[in-house]
């Protein structure tokens, strides 16, 4: 009875305490939930996105001495298989062609047989660059070598026997070449074979009549892959959509008995789409945890706020008879209201959240994980409500007397913790790990080799966890030093507001400096996470954008055919585009460094900053513009990878022979290069080895200027338009790529993790936060002390005295509280990235400082303060008779 | 010549709420006080004391009625010539005894060293000077009380309200608290109204005027005359 009678006057008479400590709890369930939906929409698009772009799901390969025919109806009558195709493949000793007077051979290769029907199936294997759809298909790369184009004839060395001629009908693009040609069945962690350079693809009857002959002969040198489109029906978490094809892929070994081997593409794209969801786990962890205990502590801090009240009014319960169990019960009572109410509310706003934000109101991919994200969160909630209400309470009934219950507790002395130094010891720890941690490199999600299951090492998280507690706590230490040695300077500082009555209101702050520094760690806290927070999703962005441009190689960019001779001129035609703002031609060759073929990029480097973005990070020993520089100084620079100075063994100014086609003779040529720098990348260059030269040295050297590439910046607007318009303007075999296409279809990095929803809520909430830890903290401090403000007003203060008292200690803990966090967030921002590093490709060269967002939140966080500040002040000046009153 | 009253209250009525549930805590008060008077306001809890003195002191304004404060001019009540005591303790928690007393001095705006110096004799009055450098939380109720009146003493008043300052004291020391507000009102030559329910308390003022169920029976017919 008296539970509910507790209840019922907490409802009449304390509404505002009580309806604000609820809020407190549902600001956190609602973070808390938001943050599953973003996590279960995360993984279900990341399956999803991941698997659309697997041109073939598995490739089975025969065993040797196995009918193909055999294989093929093994695998297509498979529970999982919606479609299979048998692809036949044949080494090749070599091909030989005779064009322009001169005759071309080059080194040992493939011959493909293809079946009608593979290009509609998996369309993204194959793209046709000249000629056709159908009939003989020759690689582009191949075709180089060779000098040939649709209508010329190539000769197809058989070992041991006749070779045979072929017509080319097309030249194509082999898109999934790695895919295509790679070893099906290699052990876990093997070196992927680069693909070969020479490829030719024949109908599959054509093969057969060709190659029939040489399976008899050397069955070695011939073998015959099914590919197959698998049922995508796949749960949506990646990890559990891995488990499910690994299992297939299995079951279709059972069923093989040990006449192939299935090659699954979409098991290893759904392997690393399994890390990034793991990688989304990571920045839940990083981004939404520390606002969730943010959300906790402001809970806390509105509870404490009205402790003495509720320590009093224990109190005269006590000396009405009640136990102890009866008053926790009472703080359990009212535990359980704050967390029901709050928690209602805080799913109510996750479930607009999420429904606006992310699509869908539910918490999670599947009812199973809704359910556990809902419960997690409200938990989440009643363990800070019971931190929050019950736990003081609990503690105060269990050990003071009821004559020092009435009486205020101590708001000066330090407490233990900081007597103890235990905030430098915890910072300090913190600096430790993360330097321990760091040092070799952040690994945060664990993928061992051969072992089935990932995990994320959550042990990385320990430093920085301790380090923002630690910078927590040191915050309150400054505030309280500040506080307890600085009279003379808030003498100073507060004397523009409160005059003759500066050294009163000095003395005020210094007695009351525990709940000041409360209110300054808070403020800290609050815009540390904010500035991380904004900073991180700034700079993720930026890199996504990166990523982006890497691969793209500029807002648009315009690919010639290999065979296209299109020179610079060809510049001006795209410049006269409409949004255009500048080109950059960049030569694409082949050169061979040894035996080894590596594309070779010819630019200008004085100008090629023009139309893309050169980040640091693309480059060893130096800044871009350094690199640039450097490459510029003499026309026979050449920029190298790491890769082939490792693996020939190079210094800096040693004489490197390339030996690249000439225009005039077709032949190949030897042209001398001086290696001045390494490259790790480069826009649309290879990740692993490419070449990079002076442009007009290649055209001088090479008889020819022929660009491979123009890359093109339209200032970040209307690339889709721009592109779109190009393609009209340019011939049918012509690439025209634009960046917002490229993001979209970049998605096997964690930069393709869709972060714009999650942006806007740990934005958002950064902002509530920080209007809750400036205003409303406030706001219930000067609220709490309404007897103080009636005292001083029945003792004659005026208005602007009693202003004064307000407005220096809320400029107090404003001013030091964003200082702090503003030096905090710095701190954190450089933490995160260096923490995150694995997650950039290319590491940023700086962070993105969103000073608009920033700009934003201070003034939020101002202005809450403000309105806090005008309403105590509004409320001190009405004369408050029944306060003077209260116990 | 007979000196100005220091107040005069003349059908002052104090409604509180509106329509049915409206409460009248005074109602048609008529009194007069003078320099030197020492009147005890008894009456039971309820009665309507508190909300009177609260009028005469100029923190609350009467619904009806006029009352007028004619020694006093146009000087601001507070700080300065009228001293309030409280029924609970009134000290500001966050400044200790010497800053809490000083506090009145230094709104109407005594230089610090000024207000300090007469805050520490108004203790040293009333046998505080020992407590100056302690908290509010650390004096018990008697003491917090006496300080309190010492605050009053400092600004040197002329009109001394207490609403029943001994209401949560034990009898020892709520003598003691009495005896304070006696001698602060013969230091500073002040009125003293004390509003309480202690018969013992009342007694030892000179005049005693009760308030039931919101009136006032005091001295009118000397006011009408």
């Amino acid at each position: 009875m008296i539970v509910v009678t507790w209840i019922r006057g907490l409802i009449l008479r304390r509404p505002g305490r009580t309806a604000t400590t609820a809020l407190g709890v549902a600001v956190a369930v609602a973070l808390l939930a938001s943050l599953g939906s973003f996590l279960a929409h995360s993984k279900a698009t990341m399956t999803r996105r991941s698997i659309e772009n697997v041109p073939v799901d598995w490739q089975v390969e025969s065993a040797p001495g196995v009918s193909a025919a055999q294989l093929l109806d093994t695998v297509s009558h498979h529970k999982s298989v919606r479609a299979a195709l048998p692809v036949s493949f044949a080494k090749t000793s070599g091909l030989t062609a005779t064009t322009g007077g001169s005759q071309q051979t080059t080194g040992a290769g493939f011959v493909l047989g293809i079946p009608d029907g593979y290009r509609s199936t998996f369309p993204s294997m194959i793209r046709t660059l000249t000629g056709p759809q159908s009939g003989v298909m020759i690689a582009q790369q191949t075709a180089a070598n060779l000098h040939v184009a649709p209508g010329d004839t190539v000769t197809i060395g058989r070992t041991g026997l006749s070779p045979v001629q072929v017509k080319i009908g097309s030249v194509v693009d082999l898109v999934s070449a790695d895919e295509l040609f790679q070893v099906v069945g290699a052990p876990p962690g093997a070196t992927a074979a680069a693909p070969p350079d020479n490829v030719i693809l024949l109908p599959t009857a054509q093969w057969h009549t060709l190659f029939d002959p040489l399976a008899q002969a050397r069955a070695d040198l011939v073998k015959t892959q099914i590919h197959t489109r698998i049922d995508h029906s796949l749960p949506s978490d990646p990890s559990a959509a891995y488990s499910n094809v690994l299992g297939q892929a299995n079951n279709l070994e059972v069923a093989l008995a040990g006449s192939g081997r299935v090659g699954s593409n979409i098991a290893a794209t759904l392997a690393s789409a399994r890390s990034d969801a793991l990688y989304a786990q990571v920045l839940f962890v990083f981004l939404g945890v520390p606002g969730a205990v943010l959300a906790g502590l402001l809970t806390a801090t509105v509870a404490s706020v009205g402790r003495d009240r509720g320590r009093r009014e224990h109190a005269v319960l006590r000396t009405r008879g009640a136990t102890v169990p009866q008053l926790v019960r009472l703080a359990m009572s009212e535990t359980a209201l704050v967390t029901v109410v709050g928690s209602a509310v805080g799913l109510g706003v996750a479930s607009v959240i999420g429904s606006t934000v992310f699509g869908s109101a539910q918490f999670g991919a599947t009812t199973g994980s809704a359910v556990m994200w809902g419960a997690a969160s409200v938990l989440g909630g009643l363990v800070i409500a019971a931190a929050a209400i019950a736990l003081p309470a609990w503690i105060d009934a269990r050990g003071m007397t009821v004559s020092a219950s009435r009486r205020r507790q101590d708001r000066v002395g330090q407490p233990r913790w900081a007597k103890y130094g235990l905030d430098i010891i915890v910072f300090a720890l913190g600096a430790f790990t993360f330097w321990l941690t760091s040092r070799g490199g952040y690994k945060l999600v664990l993928a061992p080799e051969g072992v089935p299951s990932i995990s994320v090492n959550y042990w990385a998280f320990f430093g920085p966890a301790l380090m923002w507690i630690g910078g927590g706590m040191i915050a309150w230490r400054i505030a309280e030093f500040t506080a307890r040695r600085g009279r003379g300077l808030l003498c100073i500082t507060t004397r523009p507001l409160a005059g003759t009555l500066a050294p009163t209101v000095a003395a005020s702050m210094i007695r009351q400096r525990r709940l000041l520094a409360r209110g300054v760690a808070l403020v800290a806290l609050t815009a540390t996470f904010a500035a991380s927070t904004a900073i991180f999703n700034a700079t993720y962005k930026q890199q996504a954008l990166v990523d982006a441009l890497l691969t793209n190689g500029a807002d648009v960019t315009v690919v010639q055919p290999q065979a296209a001779t299109v020179g610079p001129e060809f510049a001006s035609l795209i410049r006269s585009v409409h949004g255009v703002r500048s080109v950059e031609p960049v030569q694409h060759r082949y050169a061979y460094v040894g035996a080894d073929l590596q594309d070779l990029y010819g630019i200008n480097p004085a100008t090629i900053v023009n139309a893309t973005k050169l980040q640091d990070a693309y480059f060893q020993g130096g800044s871009a513009r350094l690199i640039m520089q450097k490459l510029a100084q003499h026309p026979d620079n050449l920029v190298v990878s790491a890769e082939t100075v490792r693996d020939f063994q190079l210094h800096p100014g040693d004489l490197i022979n390339l030996r690249l086609q000439d225009a005039a003779t077709k032949q190949y040529k030897t042209i001398p290069f001086h290696y001045v720098a390494i490259g790790a990348e480069f826009p649309t260059a290879p990740r692993d080895s490419f070449l990079l030269a002076n442009r007009d040295y290649i055209a001088q050297q090479t008889h020819s200027n022929a660009v491979g590439t123009f890359l093109i910046d339209t200032a970040g607007t209307s690339q889709a338009a721009i592109a779109g318009t190009l393609r009209k303007q340019v011939a049918g075999d012509v690439l025209v790529t634009d960046l917002t296409h490229s993001r979209k279809v970049i998605a096997s990095s964690l930069t393709a993790v869709d972060l714009a929803g999650l942006t806007k809520v740990e934005l958002g909430f950064a902002l509530a936060l920080t209007a809750a830890a400036t205003g409303l903290v406030l706001w219930l401090g000067f609220m709490e002390r309404r007897r103080t403000f009636a005292i001083a007003h029945a003792l004659g203060a005026r208005p602007r005295q009693l202003g004064a008292f307000v407005w220096s200690e809320a400029g107090f803990v404003v001013a030091l509280g964003l200082a702090i966090g503003t030096v905090g967030g710095t701190l954190m921002s450089q933490g995160l990235v260096k923490i995150l590093k694995g997650v950039f490709d290319p590491p940023p060269s700086y962070l993105a400082v969103p000073w608009s967002y920033l700009g934003l939140a201070t003034l939020v966080g101002l202005s809450a303060v403000v309105i806090a500040s005008l309403v105590a002040v509004r409320e001190a000046r009405r004369p408050q008779l029944s306060v003077l009153r209260e116990i | 010549m007979m000196s100005q009253n220091l107040i005069e209250c003349k059908g002052v009525s104090r409604t509180f709420g509106r329509g049915r549930s409206a409460v009248v805590a005074v109602h048609d008060a008529a009194c007069s006080v003078a320099a030197g008077d020492q009147i005890a306001l008894v009456g039971p809890s309820g009665s309507g004391k508190s909300t009177l003195l609260h009028i005469l002191a100029g923190l609350d304004q009467p619904t009806s009625g006029t009352i007028a404060w004619p020694a006093f001019g146009r000087a601001s009540l507070r700080p300065g010539p009228v001293g309030v005591v409280f029924q609970a303790p009134s000290l500001l928690p966050a400044l200790n005894v010497l800053e809490n007393v000083a506090l009145p001095l230094v709104l109407i705006g005594s230089r610090n060293d000024d207000a300090n110096a007469a805050a520490l004799n108004a203790l040293e009055t009333l046998g505080l000077r020992g407590i100056a450098n302690k908290l509010p939380d650390e004096l018990s109720g008697g003491q917090a009380q006496r300080v309190s009146i010492a605050r009053v003493l400092a600004g040197r008043p002329q009109l001394l309200l207490a609403d029943e300052p001994t209401g949560q004291l034990d009898h020892e020391t709520a003598r003691l608290v009495v005896d304070a507000l006696l001698a602060t009102a013969e230091f500073s030559n002040a009125a003293l109204i004390i509003s309480t329910h202690d018969i013992e308390v009342a007694q030892r003022c000179a005049t005693q005027w009760q308030v039931a169920d919101g009136r006032l029976h005091a001295n009118f017919q000397e006011l009408t005359s």
